[in-house]
């Protein structure tokens, strides 16, 4: 079997409630593996401690107990070997396009020539071409996601965190940029742990869905998407599609 | 729209055009005594000769050069005192818990007494004159300077520091590329405050006494009854000051650090 690239054993998390005075678990015992190239996604009712547990993943967040490792090493603070795409697009707004995805590759000491060239090519798979020197402001909330999909993804990371990253999206922008997606990881086969409340979206993106309880947060349920891959938005009309979404629901609905 | 627009622009001249055209009419007929109140027309002779002496009218003609570099070297001077203990201080105490308990207690403390509080004591320390209006300019400028740019620092938004972080920037790289130029809009709102505090601690230091100096000029000017004077030097500290904040707003917006703080 090959090498889990992030696991997680028995972490519980609680956060302290300084109003009420009392400590409230947000997750309990949560045991989890992601292999190279697979695409995982989280799915939970909101407020069950999923972004928590992405947070912990990214190295936000500290654990109370258990352990969480990446690639062998444990798992102390962020680092761009687990780049994450927030909600929001969080772009910088100071800096233009080009400059927001050079970010990262500046800090990690990538050359001037090489980082613009990449951000070019990244701009370009995403059908951002000509659009460097515009400012965060100046683009559309798809658009602006796009540039915080690509800025992360342009450092190579070992695992990509996607933290509900179209939910703030229209519906039509969402399908676009789920479609936008599917095809990067087909030419990339990046590992992707992806949070979601969205049971298609899950269905459509992942290899495997890993169903969160209410809070505390558990994993009570996995289940291995079996959908052909390359898919397209078009397997949302199918009907083994359907079958599946309605069985998870009803897990989530107990 | 734009109709709209040059209506509400066309009010704004109405409180001007009126006043002017009172004044004008009050010294026109000598109702006003011109040493009170001397006419426009007056008014525009001597500045011009006070910029570049056509006419002889004042001991200050042609001077206009010479008081305006010592004001403006002072204000720089003062100012940019002020900016450099105010900036870094203020960006420190708006992160690090600890320099704000060690900070803060005392400087608004200080800050309680107004500036101009200072002046006996500044006179004692470091005479009339030259020290005493840096000092004056940098003490009551350092204040809104500080104040902003900790409050700027303070208010970064916590996600912008966790993408920096994720992206990989090490601590000192988050305060330099991302606490900073988020920090900008608030600092600069600061630092626009500080340099008008200045170019008003300049006047009131120039008044006790510097031999060069628009303020100078005026206080000179008082004593031998020259109305004018006094008006014109009034007139370029307000140029001054107006030009030196729209160079100091225009140099930010160059720099591109005024494009707004990050909103969720």
């Amino acid at each position: 079997m090959r090498k889990a690239k992030l696991s997680v054993s028995d972490i519980n998390k609680s956060f302290y409630m300084p109003g009420e005075n009392i400590s409230l678990q947000v997750l309990e015992k949560i045991d989890f593996e992601i292999q190279e190239g697979e695409f995982v996604s989280i799915l939970g009712p909101s407020g069950c401690g999923k972004s928590t547990f992405l947070n912990i993943l990214a190295g936000f967040e500290n654990v109370d107990c258990g352990n969480a490792v990446c690639c062998g090493e444990s798992i102390t603070g962020p680092s761009p070997e687990r780049a994450v795409v927030f909600q929001s697009p969080v772009l910088f707004p100071w800096l233009d396009v080009k400059e927001n995805i050079m970010y990262g590759l500046k800090q990690v000491g990538k050359r001037k020539k090489d980082a613009e060239q990449l951000a070019s090519e990244y701009l370009k798979a995403v059908g951002l071409e000509g659009f460097g020197n515009y400012y965060p402001s100046q683009l559309s909330g798809g658009m602006q996601q796009r540039v915080s999909l690509i800025r992360s993804l342009v450092l190579g990371p070992k695992v990509l965190l996607m933290d509900e990253p179209f939910a703030a999206l229209d519906a039509q922008t969402r399908y676009s940029m789920q479609q936008l997606l599917l095809q990067l990881w087909e030419n990339n086969r990046q590992t992707i742990v992806f949070i979601t409340h969205d049971v298609e979206e899950a269905l459509l993106l992942s290899d495997r869905i890993c169903i969160m309880s209410r809070r505390p947060g558990r994993i009570i349920e996995e289940i291995s998407v079996p959908f052909e891959r390359p898919r397209t938005i078009s397997l949302a009309g199918s009907e083994d599609f359907s079958i599946l979404k309605s069985r998870i629901l009803g897990k989530l609905l107990t | 729209m734009y109709k709209h627009i040059d209506k509400l622009e066309i009010a704004g001249f109405i409180l001007p055009v009126t006043l002017f055209t009172v004044w004008y009419v009050a010294t026109m007929e000598d109702a006003v005594p011109a040493y009170l109140l001397p006419s426009p027309w007056d008014l525009i002779r001597t500045a011009i000769d006070f910029a570049i002496a056509s006419e002889g009218l004042t001991p200050y003609s042609g001077e206009l050069l010479v008081h305006s570099i010592a004001s403006i070297g002072r204000v720089v001077t003062g100012f940019g005192l002020a900016a450099a203990i105010g900036l870094p201080l203020g960006f420190l105490s708006g992160r690090i818990a600890l320099a704000k308990s060690s900070l803060d207690p005392t400087v608004h403390l200080i800050r309680i007494v107004p500036g101009i509080g200072w002046l006996p004591l500044a006179m004692v320390w470091f005479g009339v004159g030259e020290s005493t209006t840096l000092f004056l300019i940098s003490l009551a400028s350092f204040f809104p300077i500080y104040v902003n740019a900790a409050q700027g620092a303070s208010s970064v938004s916590p996600m912008l520091v966790r993408a920096g972080r994720m992206l990989g920037a090490s601590e000192l790289r988050i305060f330099t590329t991302v606490i900073i130029p988020a920090a900008m809009p608030s600092t600069v709102a600061g630092l626009r405050l500080g340099l008008g505090l200045s170019w008003a601690y300049l006047v009131l230091g120039e008044l006790t006494g510097v031999t060069h100096g628009l303020g100078a000029v005026m206080m000179d000017a008082r004593m031998l009854g020259n109305v004018e004077m006094i008006l014109v030097s009034m007139i370029f500290i307000g140029l001054f000051g107006r030009i030196s904040d729209l160079l100091l707003l225009g140099s930010f917006r160059r720099l591109n650090l005024l494009k707004g703080s990050y909103e969720e």
